[in-house]
């Protein structure tokens, strides 16, 4: 039987085409997944799992998202993404500190504005400088965005260290600070996101992001208004990197300091987007899964087969030559990333038992 | 105005190292277009690798060469396992690579010689000397010395000799340059292999300077304001980029600092870049291309 | 194949486009000296000339890439100085490259779609909570697409992402995008560059169709002097960035200084 079959199944209607799922197994599979997500895996998945991996997994691919509008559809590479976590995570605790009786995902959804807001001010010098020059805007706002944080008591209500804690998670008086709870939280805020940026790319804006990632020049002849085009795409990406910050202290750490929203953390979200793919959707996923589940797997692995032999030290410089190695590799050979190793494979499962 | 003129001129001096990280950056930009992130792992993985040697009984020069050779093997292994393969990217690419490069070095310079602080005494004394009311380290006069010595030696390197003809054409233009018989790849090597040496110049002063540890590697992240200041394929732009970004973080620190908070020279060269390249897009020293459509 | 085959352009009196005394260097370098000439609605007007007379200079000073040192640039009866591409777009000048420049990454239909988005009414926010106007609209622009594409020849390659198609149908796409703003002004520049004689007979006849179909002004920068005799109803000449002659391409042919030009006679 081929599986994945397009027989008898035709577009007869531009909304057809326009489709993100054009297969009817492609939409049952999407069902079947998003079934198993919101109702086997809280019931069946440990507490560990849940928390220590599925929820990062979850907020680091809304984050890849974030990094991936702005830089895989509109081509404006940033290296500030943990700063725009880090203003939405902050301005949401200060919302729910200083607002009475707002609730939380309003909080959420507030820290990502001002995060969308800071985005426009950093992404403001895109207008006037291109390329490469535009990595100085998003480090001096991941610079000045940590040292602000951490020199400001003010931000974090004046805790001696600049942490901050979560506040408590509940929607319509249903706990959700056990893991489960945190997990499906997560999981409906990421879902609803991704589904926003679906159709955010396939839109005209999407369109108008991508013809000017390809061709500024072109696109500002055509008509399409580059300055706001591309201060859409600073707002919109930092407005998801923002709500993956909130979600980041509150659902997965539950406190959090300036510093761990570091270099380190953007540099780790701009992986997560090469390796899964730069301007695919589904890449965030498979690229935040690479970056969860590589740490995990190499410390069992050192763990069983070097028992020992390895001290955790080593592990941890070997795992960071290993991600080097990898994101070298995954330049060279599939510079589109795991996204397009996915591509590659559906095509081929469209036909299979036969070859094409 | 002593007292600005001793901020001034320890910030001058304190840019000169920073002038000599962004001339490793420029040499490699210009020859091959790529911004070498991995700039700031190759001071530390110098420095790392001398002071070990040092620790475990080599003697300064033997340690000296032998850290050089490293380098050129360093060197030769990214051209040969990297940037061969990314001939004809996009500069994002390049830029992700070197990125990938530099945690490969850092992770191997710690897995051989360790994580921890090692103190590196070059046997130069550090004591104030006063001129005409102004005092400075001899130590930063000596390495702004070095500095200054490097650089002229690079620049009579690529304006008067052979390769450094080649080095012109190459970065004018890699194609025609290939077509008038420049061996492409041999440039490559030799620029790189100034870089690594000239990684190791910066590693030691600046290991003296500050102890040889994990955060040399983030000199990168000072040399990045100063090659936007200064545009990334002018020498001359890199050191004037340099004694800036010095000068004006510690007048910054010094003046500003009390009013908004201190800690700011982290952000505070990025603001400046930031607010040069408003003015001027290309850099102080970079040539503006005319859009040819 | 000649223009003779076809109805008379719709030429109207009044000038839609007259250039007067611009003047373009770049850091001391003159691309183009004091040119000025008119194009009158409804006509098809080459500008020819040897390589590097500044003609493509000339259009990007029309549709606002450039902005010329002296004169100035009278369009639709509005003079302006200082025109941005962007409101060239906006009101009507549509243009194709020398050089293709598509965006290499999407399809096809999606670069042509691009083109249209100075027709887009809903915003993006609309478009992405699927308001039925939205998509009513949405349904507008994709078959004005599929119109263009079945104009030009390339609904097979309706789906195909632009880097991957051959040279010749890149410039037919690149003049679908232009095409879908439904401009009044088409400027082409060298439409016709590197193809064999068939594909420029295509191209010949669908840039007599656009004008004769929808009555655009064309303004195109050719090289084969064939061509541009046989589709023109005017004919410029650069020569060094300057203007050497200005008529009808009979007038044009037989004027000495163009003959000089073309083929360098004894001064």
């Amino acid at each position: 039987m081929l599986l994945l079959s397009e027989t008898g199944q035709f577009s007869t209607r531009y909304a057809d085409d326009r489709r993100v799922f054009r297969l009817r197994q492609a939409r049952l599979g999407i069902i079947a997944l998003l079934a198993f997500s919101y109702l086997v895996v809280p019931l069946w998945a440990s507490d560990y799992w849940l928390s220590a991996i599925l929820i990062p997994f979850l907020v680091l691919s809304l984050a890849g998202l974030g990094l991936n509008l702005l830089t895989g559809y509109a081509g404006q590479l940033s290296l500030g993404t943990a700063a725009f976590m880090a203003v939405g995570a902050f301005a949401a605790y200060n919302f729910q500190l200083r607002v009475e009786g707002l609730p939380f995902l309003a909080s959420f959804l507030l820290g990502g504005l001002v995060a969308a807001a800071a985005g426009v001010v950093f992404g403001l010098p895109s207008l006037r400088i291109k390329g490469f020059y535009l990595i100085v805007s998003t480090l001096a706002a991941q610079f000045l965005v940590e040292w602000a944080l951490t020199k400001f008591g003010w931000f974090s209500n004046f805790n001696p260290s600049g942490v901050i804690t979560a506040p408590p998670l509940s929607v319509l008086g249903v706990d959700l600070s056990s893991p489960a709870g945190r997990y499906l939280l997560t999981l409906a805020v990421v879902t609803v996101l991704f589904v926003v940026a679906v159709r955010i790319v396939r839109s005209d804006l999407g369109r108008n992001w991508m013809a000017v990632r390809d061709m500024d020049t072109a696109a500002a002849v055509i008509g399409i208004p580059v300055a706001r085009t591309k201060l859409l795409a600073f707002a919109i990406g930092a407005f998801y990197c923002g709500v993956a910050g909130s979600l980041w202290a509150f659902a997965y750490l539950g406190t959090v300091e300036p510093h761990g929203f570091d270099l380190n953390r953007s540099f780790q979200v701009l992986f997560i987007v090469i390796i899964g793919g730069l301007g695919s959707i589904l890449g965030n996923f498979l690229g935040a899964a690479f970056i969860v589940l590589l740490p995990l797997l190499m410390s069992n692995l050192g763990g069983s087969l070097l028992g020992g032999v390895i001290d955790p030290g080593d592990t941890e410089n070997l795992q960071k030559i290993l991600f080097g190695v990898l994101i070298i590799l995954f330049l060279i050979r599939e510079p589109e990333g795991l996204a397009s190793l996915w591509r590659g494979l559906r095509a081929r499962a469209r036909v299979w038992p036969l070859r094409d | 105005m002593d007292f600005f003129l001793e901020v001034l001129i320890g910030g001058l001096l304190a840019g000169v190292m920073y002038s000599m990280v962004a001339i490793g950056f420029v040499l490699i930009f210009k020859a091959s277009g790529v911004f070498n992130f991995a700039q700031g792992s190759m001071v530390l993985f110098a420095a790392l690798t001398f002071v070990s040697l040092l620790e475990r009984g080599f003697a300064f020069w033997s340690a000296f060469a032998a850290t050089l050779a490293s380098m050129l093997v360093l060197a030769w292994a990214i051209e040969r396992g990297v940037l061969r393969h990314l001939v004809n990217r996009p500069p994002i690419t390049l830029f992700m690579a070197t990125l990938g490069v530099s945690f490969i070095i850092e992770g191997l310079a710690q897995l051989l010689w360790g994580a921890q602080v090692h103190g590196l005494e070059l046997g130069i004394k550090d004591e104030p000397l006063e001129f005409g009311g102004v005092l400075l380290s001899s130590f930063d006069l000596f390495a702004a010395g070095t500095a200054a010595a490097l650089v002229l030696a690079l620049s009579l390197l690529f304006s008067r000799t052979r390769i450094g003809l080649s080095l012109r054409a190459v970065a004018d233009d890699p194609l025609a340059a290939l077509s008038v018989g420049i061996r492409l790849q041999r440039i490559w090597g030799v620029v790189w292999a100034v870089a690594g040496f000239v990684s190791l110049v910066a590693g030691l002063l600046w290991g003296a300077r500050l102890g040889v540890q994990f955060s040399l590697s983030l000199v990168v992240l000072k040399a990045l304001p100063v090659l936007i200041i200064g545009g990334f394929s002018s020498i001359g732009g890199a050191i004037v980029g340099g004694l800036i970004v010095g000068a004006s973080e510690k007048l910054a620190e010094v003046y500003v600092g009390p009013l908004i908070g201190d800690g700011l020279e982290n952000w505070f060269p990025y603001v400046l870049a930031l607010l040069f390249l408003l003015v001027r897009p290309a850099g102080l020293f970079g040539e503006r291309a005319i859009e040819r459509v | 194949m000649s223009a003779a085959a076809y109805p008379p352009a719709p030429v109207a009196a009044a000038p839609l486009l007259a250039v007067e005394g611009i003047s373009l260097s770049f850091g001391g370098v003159k691309a183009v000296t004091d040119i000025s000439f008119a194009v009158r609605s409804g006509e098809i007007c080459s500008l020819i000339g040897p390589n590097g007379a500044g003609k493509s200079s000339l259009l990007n000073v029309i549709n606002g890439v450039y902005r010329p040192q002296q004169g100035r640039v009278v369009y639709d009866g509005v003079a302006s100085m200082r025109i941005t591409p962007r409101r060239a777009a906006r009101r009507g000048i549509a243009r194709t490259f020398q050089n293709v420049a598509l965006f290499k990454g999407m399809s096809v239909l999606d670069n042509v779609l691009a083109g249209r988005n100075l027709h887009v009414r809903a915003g993006w926010f609309r478009q992405v909570l699927g308001l039925r106007a939205a998509r009513d609209e949405a349904d507008g622009h994709r078959r004005k697409a599929e119109e263009i594409l079945a104009f030009l020849h390339i609904q097979a390659y309706r789906d195909t992402p632009v880097g991957k198609l051959p040279y010749g149908l890149q410039k037919r796409v690149e003049l679908a995008r232009a095409l879908a703003a439904e401009p009044r002004l088409l400027l082409l520049d060298e439409p016709m560059a590197g193809m064999n004689l068939e594909e420029k007979m295509d191209m010949s006849c669908f840039i007599l169709d656009i004008n004769r179909d929808f009555g655009t002004t064309v303004v195109l920068i050719e090289h084969d002097l064939g061509v541009v005799m046989d589709i023109s109803d005017h004919v410029v000449v650069l020569d060094y960035g300057r203007k050497i002659a200005d008529g009808a391409p009979a007038e044009v042919r037989d004027n000495p200084d163009v003959i000089a030009a073309y083929i360098g006679s004894a001064h």
